[in-house]
């Protein structure tokens, strides 16, 4: 079998289900630890304690004024390049066709071109990223093997993607082949490692304000 | 002279002296009974940014790393990973994660006490909503089950728990309550059968700020509420909450929870004191097991309220230009950020807020136990020049603020630093100010 | 149609048919500059072949539709293909000769014999190995022991066509005949692959000329497909590429980007991963090629073509499963299982950490637990 039919066939099929099979795993396996029930008396209705929740989703994407001095540029080029990657993963047509067969739906999608230089831009900001992780000395302390190698597999898969659709490289079939399988790879990496912070970002933030706004709080 | 893991005893009380296997052995054990489903959610939420550093006041005056709040709750995270998380069979089969150590317990004992004021500013900048100052919380009751909580806050904890007050003193607090109603010719209601308000003290007011537990009871008296104070529940302070010792803390708020159930109190009046409504708004019901027959208010919720209801009348305070230092206990943590503010503007106060208020607001520095530590003082002094800088900045003349321990803090600092402000309290204000005569006779 | 053995050169044939040296010379230099080679072969092929006997070729045909040869035979200049039937000495080809039977078998039998270790072997179609040779057989023979015995004597095997090339559509899943392509049958013998379904005219005959002209085998790629021809992908050459760039994509057959030429990937073209020289060259003389007419490319000049997925599925869909298709319900199973699977070994591990947290707690008093 050849590189490509492999990669988008078994090796697909396995990483979704290694996907699919961590990601329940994990998440089950932390949810259904120890609730304990909150037996203080709540200052806000529960109408504000569920509507804050859900404000806190968004409004933890942008710092306060008293705290953007400070983190303003690091969160920036953070969002920055996670916009970048929504955008090629989600506005390149051949992208929005691969899950268009996963799920059903497709939807339109950018001019391939845009999707490249937004593409170059976006790997620009993830070395850019690394530098900062590896030169920041509080992100230095706190790095571990999976910060680096959730870096490094979220790069190669868009360096190969780059390199397939620039043709750079090799022959297409063997680039898309590699940046099929690179993905594979991220798939079966993504239950066990940082990149669940994409399942617990919007949960975590609305379960931060809700309890804060269940205190009357700021949040 | 240290034991195996390098501690001084200096550090600790004798009966937290420990092997290094014990401690371990007691940390875990508190891990395990810290972690549920929420606790797990946040450990596994991070993300390794170090935002949450540029929250931290210890971090943004030293810029030292370590002092990255979510850092500090590194032991709790790698036990949790190993023992509890849902991949921990795996790790321990494979030797992934490695098994937190005395030493790194001893280690951890600085930044998990005296570079924490346990302020919460850290819960409001991280990206992944982590409430990280709730870890931190539980993180110190392992640190407490090793033994490894700094001697001060055990022993006021261990006293506390024994007797009711944290520390001996010359004459029991009752009898100093007692002497301070004669004193500043002030009504103090003490031990009566029935009171719809039960009234406790800062022992930081009692011992260094007697004027303010007199303004309680005159603002009180002003009112004519139905309220008493009791000996068998005086003390506001929590010196299990500091020390993380939770039963310990459970012990001591019930101390407060039974008179104010003997007494059949329909409010459990909270005194300036930060953290004591923290211990008793937000966690005493669920260390009781089951919520409270009565409901807990700060003194300066309780008087907003009042002020709103039209029963408090104030006169204009003369304090010119005048800047208010939020408790991080009672505005960020405990939602009372109006009130205050409320109080102060019925006194036509002119307030000029710090650059950093409300719930954004610097811990004064001396917050969760940190004052009580000695051998942390000149860390604390070191994040307490931003947050007199600040002060200074508004340009105001009048400094004041509605906790006890800030207060205190403030205070030494002004000895430390030759700062040129008295910290003055609001309810004191308040009780120097009141005008016609109270609805209730 | 043709002779077992002509003493006639290949010059002296074409003078027959009123070809000039000069036209001929024009055509092998077409040729040469088609397969790249530089400009002086062109009359020198010329001169090779005028003066040569014209070689023997066997063309032998087994589990085929016969659409190769038909696209040997389909051209729009007759005079060049013919001539190149006359260039060559088709000593056999079941399809296209007047014999048939005995005298068909006998014919080829002799024509082996003559030129042993000289004839040119060119074969399309699979060779089926199920039943004992059972599902092709001409003569009482099987297609196996036939090709075994042809390749003896065969100085190169030109496969020609995907099946005879890559087993094509006879060993496509399931392959109930046990069809495989000629090279897992000959192994010692110079093979090239010409392949394609069909393969192009000019690309078969080009390199059947290029063989006889210098006695060797052309730059062959991984698949042992001549360079020239098999080089460069349709994607490479494809004329609709700068919409491929821009990302302008026809969605259906019919809708406003295929009338107006859209590149056609999502509707299945596989044109980024098929080599050949549809694109260049072009069918019919030059007229067309799939893309051109708004049909995507379907690779048939790959390897397991026919099980590579849905022609009208892109090439970046997922493709595992039978024929390569998954439906979105598939893949909803799919998650839905691994995500129940993966729920069940949380509550495994959880309740393990549960139990492992009620077991540190009996050796305290009361204490009150965290969440």
């Amino acid at each position: 079998m050849d590189l490509l039919s492999f990669a988008r066939g078994p090796a697909l099929k396995v990483a979704l289900a290694v996907f699919c099979l961590g990601v329940g795993w994990r998440i089950a396996g932390f949810w259904l630890l120890r609730h304990r029930r909150n037996l203080n008396k709540p200052r806000a209705s529960v109408l504000k304690f569920l509507s804050e929740g859900f404000v806190a989703v968004g409004s933890r994407s942008w710092p306060h004024r008293e705290f953007i001095g400070r983190t303003g540029a690091g969160e920036a080029l953070g969002y920055s390049y996670h916009l970048g990657l929504f955008a090629v993963v989600l506005l390149f047509t051949p992208h929005i066709l691969f899950l268009g067969s996963l799920f059903g739906v497709t939807w339109p999608g950018l001019p391939s071109s845009l999707i490249t230089m937004i593409s170059v831009l976006t790997l620009t900001l993830f070395l850019a990223v690394l530098f900062r992780r590896v030169t920041n000395p509080v992100m230095r302390m706190l790095s571990n093997f999976d910060d680096y190698f959730s870096w490094f597999i979220t790069a190669l898969v868009m360096v190969t993607g780059l390199a397939a659709t620039a043709h750079i490289g090799g022959p297409y079939q063997t680039l898309l082949g590699v940046h099929i399988l690179s993905v594979d790879v991220l798939l079966i990496w993504f239950p066990f490692g940082k990149l669940m912070h994409a399942f617990y970002i919007f949960p975590s933030r609305a379960i931060n304000g809700a309890l804060l706004a269940r205190k009357g709080a700021v949040s | 002279m240290s034991d195996a893991t390098g501690v001084l005893a200096a550090d600790l009380a004798p009966e937290q002296a420990k092997t290094p296997e014990a401690r371990v052995a007691g940390a875990m054990h508190g891990f395990a009974q810290e972690v549920g489903a929420l606790s797990a959610f946040r450990l596994e939420s991070c993300i390794h940014c170090g935002i949450c550093a540029d929250a931290c006041h210890f971090y943004i005056a030293t810029e030292d790393p370590q002092y990255t709040p979510i850092w500090k709750v590194e032991p709790f995270k790698q036990a949790y990973k190993r023992e509890a998380s849902p991949f921990a069979p795996l790790y321990r089969l494979l030797g992934l994660k490695r098994a937190v150590t005395a030493d790194q317990l001893v280690q951890w004992q600085h930044l998990l006490f005296d570079s924490c004021n346990m302020c919460g500013r850290c819960s409001l900048i991280c990206p992944m909503g982590i409430d990280v100052a709730a870890l931190i919380e539980q993180a110190r009751h392992a640190m407490f089950d090793a033994g490894l909580a700094p001697k001060e806050l055990y022993q006021k904890a261990a006293h506390q728990r024994a007797t009711g007050q944290p520390e001996a003193s010359t004459e029991p607090y009752r009898e100093q309550l007692l002497a301070i109603g004669t004193r500043f010719a002030v009504e103090i209601p003490l031990d009566k059968p029935e009171a719809e308000v039960m009234l406790c003290v800062p022992r930081t007011d009692i011992e260094h700020y007697p004027s303010a537990v007199a303004a309680l009871a005159r603002v009180m008296q002003h009112l004519g509420i139905s309220r008493t104070f009791r000996s068998d529940g005086l003390v506001a302070e929590n010196y299990g909450y500091y020390a993380g010792g939770k039963s310990w803390q459970r012990d001591i708020s019930l101390r407060l929870i039974e008179q104010a159930i003997l007494v059949k109190a329909k409010t459990l009046l909270v005194p300036e004191c930060g953290h004591a409504y923290t211990a008793l708004r937000w966690e005493a019901a669920d260390l009781y097991g089951k919520p409270l027959p009565f409901t807990v208010r700060h003194v300066t919720e309780f008087l907003a309220d009042e002020l709103q209801a039209g029963r408090l009348k104030l006169a204009q305070a003369a304090t010119g230009k005048t800047t208010f230092h939020d408790p991080c206990q009672l505005v960020r943590k405990g939602g009372v950020n109006d009130a205050p503010r409320a109080l102060m503007k019925a006194m036509g106060i002119e307030l000029n807020e710090l650059k950093n208020h409300g719930g954004f607001s610097f811990c004064c520095g001396g917050g969760g136990g940190v004052l009580d530590i000695e051998r942390a003082a000149p860390l604390r002094y070191r994040t307490m020049e931003n947050k007199l800088r600040e002060i200074d900045d508004t340009g105001a003349e009048t400094f004041l603020t509605s906790c006890s321990d800030c207060r205190r803090t403030f205070d030494d600092a002004q000895a430390h630093f030759s700062w040129n402000k008295s910290t003055h309290s609001l309810l004191e204000l308040v009780a120097k100010n009141l005008a016609g005569a109270g609805n209730r006779t | 149609m043709t002779h077992a053995k002509s003493e006639l050169t290949v010059g002296e044939m074409l003078l027959r048919h009123g070809i000039s040296r000069r036209s001929f010379i024009k055509f092998c230099t077409a040729t040469a500059s088609a397969m790249a080679l530089p400009p002086w072969m062109g009359p020198a092929m010329a001169e090779q072949l005028r003066n040569s006997p014209r070689p023997s070729v066997v063309y032998l045909s087994f589990q085929e539709c016969t659409g190769c040869l038909e696209s040997l035979t389909r051209s729009f200049a007759p005079t060049i293909e013919d001539l190149i039937f006359n260039t060559i000495s088709l000593d056999y080809n079941d399809t296209l000769m007047a014999a048939s039977g005995e005298a068909a078998e006998s014919a080829r039998a002799k024509a082996m014999k003559d030129n042993f270790g000289k004839y040119v072997l060119v074969v399309d179609g699979s060779v089926p190995t199920g039943a004992g040779g059972a599902y092709c057989t001409a003569g009482g023979r099987s297609a196996e022991d036939t090709l075994r015995e042809a390749a003896k004597g065969a100085a190169a095997v030109v496969c020609v066509g995907t099946c005879a090339a890559f087993g094509g559509i006879p060993f496509a899943d399931p392959n109930p005949t046990s069809a495989w392509p000629v090279s897992a049958i000959v192994g010692d013998k110079p093979l090239i692959n010409v392949s394609g379904c069909p393969p192009m005219p000019e690309v078969i005959t080009g390199t059947l000329l290029q063989f006889v002209t210098t006695g060797r085998v052309p730059d062959l790629d991984e698949h042992q497909r001549p360079k020239v021809f098999f080089g460069n992908t349709i994607h490479d050459r494809c004329y609709r590429r700068p919409f491929y760039d821009q990302g302008k994509f026809a969605k259906t057959f019919d809708d406003e980007g295929a009338r107006n030429g859209w590149c056609l990937y999502e509707l299945g073209c596989k044109g980024p991963t098929t080599y050949n020289a549809c694109a260049t060259i072009k069918w019919n003389g030059g007229t067309s090629f799939p893309i051109q007419s708004g049909h995507g490319c379907i690779g048939c000049s790959e390897p397991g073509f026919w099980d590579k997925g849905s022609f009208y599925s892109p090439l970046s869909a997922p493709a595992w499963g039978k024929a390569g298709e998954v439906s979105p319900r598939q893949v909803g199973e799919l998650a839905g299982a691994a995500v129940a699977a993966g729920a069940v070994l949380g509550l495994a591990s959880a309740g393990v950490s549960r139990l492992r947290q009620r077991h540190g707690e009996q050796h305290t008093d009361n204490e009150p637990k965290g969440s």
